[in-house]
Order: C-alpha cells, then structure tokens, then sequence
C-alpha cells in the first residue's frame, strides 16, 4: 500500500487532529519504524484549503506493515 | 401540476397525475432524532434509508431488543458524519481515524491506519457478566490476523472479537480467563457474541457456532473501536472487512440472538446490501 512519509515532527504536528467532521489523522509506524499516514481517495479532496494541504505533496512509498502483534496478547 | 395526499403515515406527491415520490411521515421518535442526529453533523440520508432505520428501530423494540442496545451504527448515509451516529442515542458518537471508504453499502477501512473509535468504554457502562458486540461484514477474506472491533489492557481485560483469525478461529473475548475460540470457515454475515454470566456465545447469522465457559475477568477501561482493536490506546489489528452495521450492548439470550439476526438482516435487505 503507498502512503505518504512523514518526519516525527510532522507525524506529531497531525496525530489525532481532525481535518474534517468526525475524520482525524493517524500515523502509523512501518516494518523501519518509519511514519506513514494514509487518506482514501474521497478523502484527499478535503485537505484541498486547509492548512493541511502539505499533506498531500508529501513523499510517497510504498508502506510495508510490523509483524502483526502477538495473540493471545500478555 | 403537483399534488400532495396524506394518509396512514404515507405521503404520496403526484407530479402532472403520476406519483413522483412517497415517503413516510411519522418515523417512530428515535429513528427521527437519529435523523435530527445526521442532520446536524451535515450527513444525508436516503428516503430509503430513512425508511429502512425507522424500520430497524420498530423492529427492535418489537422483538424487545432495543433496550438490550447502548450503541447501534446503522452505517446509512454514506459519509463520516452520517456512519459515525449512534441510532441509540446521542452519546457514543464515532470517530474515524486514518483512510476510509464511505458508501451505501458501509464503510470499508484500509486495513492499514484506520478505526472507529466509538467513544464507548465497556467498564464504564456494562458489567463483566452481561454485554455484546456486534458486526455485519460484507467482505470474504480468508483467515487473517485482522481484528473487528474492541479493546483491551494487561491481560486479563479484555472486550473484543476476531471473526476470523488464523485457523479458522472465531473469538469472542468478553471479559473472558481463557482464550477459547470456536471453529468459523467465513467472514461473511452477521457476526455477534454474547456473554450472559459464564457463557461466551459465538453466533453468525442467528445461529450459536458455540458457547465457552468462562469466568469473569474484567472490562478494559478504554474505548471500543470499530475495524481494529484498541490495544491499550494503541490501535492495532485494522481490518478491511465492510461494516455494515455494529452494536454494543447488555448480553442477549439466544432467541434474542437469533431474532436479532432476522431484524437486522431485513434492514440489509431493505437496503439491498444484505450478504
């Protein structure tokens, strides 16, 4: 799955910050422990006047995810 | 020339002598607050959909259910802010964090970065002894590592459910000791667990897969979320299986269970996005 690369200033400065009725951002971590978010195509548009537009002229790769969690968890 | 007629909740508009349009008229009071609710937020919904909840909701309290729900997400309206309404009432509104797909049909998550957070927090409103999760996906994948909806801390807090993991493993984990599963071959249907005092009860479309016997460990005090699970505020195990409709509540019996599956089946029908 491609995503946009974040620096850890930029994943902080958008965690959890709505950008759009009951929508938020979240960033999560790939296999390097790089940032990554990720936006569907009908939510890109919304970002289009917002301040945060940078968003989506940020790098893109591909994501590769962590190993899924362990179950049962401890 | 338009014509408007009125009779038995039904409101028929003709246009130049054709019927143009009917729509219902009295909508039972929490299906029209749930649309007040939609409104507010800027969603939408369809006079179908409309119809269809209000039905829902009828149907509910017709088969005594709806007292037994504290969170329903009917997912209509095709937006965050209509998917993101609890039909029950105003509180345990959603949230949706990361990438996801709105349509008639659900809401479709990435499998990558996004969950619902419904803002619901088991210890805080039910008992370790009574309470259900519910999940309609319309989405066939092969066992995975995806998790469907819940929560939980330092184990054993736990409140959440795997409708498919690895090995063909359905869990429902209420509050639940000990790790036990129940063999389940799809992710397709109506998926809804139960804990009424010991018993853990696995159900698709209407019908027990099986029950555990479990005692009682506590509810985790964290916020239920929809498509992923929420592990100790990290969200984890996030899903791609469309939602197309959710509840969290008391623990229902097994008649409960099974007419619960006819009633929201019919609204899916109603809908025409059944599976």
């Amino acid at each position: 799955m491609i995503g946009y690369i974040l620096t850890i200033e930029q994943k902080d400065s958008i965690q959890g910050v709505e950008y759009a009725p009951y929508q938020t951002f979240n960033c999560v971590q790939d296999i390097n422990n790089i940032w990554y978010t990720f936006l569907s195509d009908e939510q890109k548009p919304l970002l289009i006047g917002t301040e945060w537009i940078w968003i989506l002229t940020l790098p893109v790769s591909e994501y590769i995810p962590p190993p899924p969690p362990p179950f049962p968890p401890q | 020339m338009v014509f408007i007629w009125k009779f038995n909740r039904l409101r028929m508009k003709y246009l130049n002598g054709i019927i143009d349009s009917i729509q219902r008229t009295n909508y039972d009071p929490d299906a029209t607050a749930f649309f007040l609710r939609i409104n507010a937020a800027g969603g939408n919904t369809t006079l179908t959909e409309k119809n269809a909840v209000n039905q829902l909701v009828l149907d509910l309290k017709a088969n005594s259910l709806w007292t037994s729900m504290l969170a329903i997400y009917p997912m209509v309206g095709s937006s965050a802010a209509s998917c993101a309404q609890n039909l029950k009432s105003s509180s345990y509104t959603g949230i949706f964090s990361g990438g996801w797909t709105y349509a008639s049909t659900g809401i479709t998550g990435n499998g990558t970065n996004s969950y619902m957070d419904t803002n619901f927090n088991s210890k805080i409103s039910l008992i370790p002894d009574s309470s259900h999760i519910s999940y309609y996906s319309r989405t066939s994948l092969p066992a995975n590592t995806e998790g469907d909806m819940g929560a939980y801390g330092t184990f054993p807090t736990n409140f959440y459910t795997h409708i498919r993991y690895l090995g063909d493993a359905y869990y429902v984990l209420l509050a639940i000791e000990e790790f036990q599963s129940v063999s389940n071959n799809t992710t397709l249907g109506f998926f809804n667990g139960n804990r009424n005092t010991y018993d853990v009860s696995h159900f698709r479309n209407g019908i027990n897969l099986g029950t555990t016997i479990q005692n009682s460990a506590p509810l985790p005090d964290l916020n239920t979320y929809l498509c992923a699970i929420n592990a100790s505020e990290i969200a984890i195990s996030f899903n791609t299986k469309q939602c197309a409709f959710s509840s969290i509540g008391t623990g229902l019996t097994d008649i409960q269970s099974n007419n619960f599956y006819t009633v929201v089946q019919s609204f899916q029908t109603s809908l025409s996005r059944q599976v």
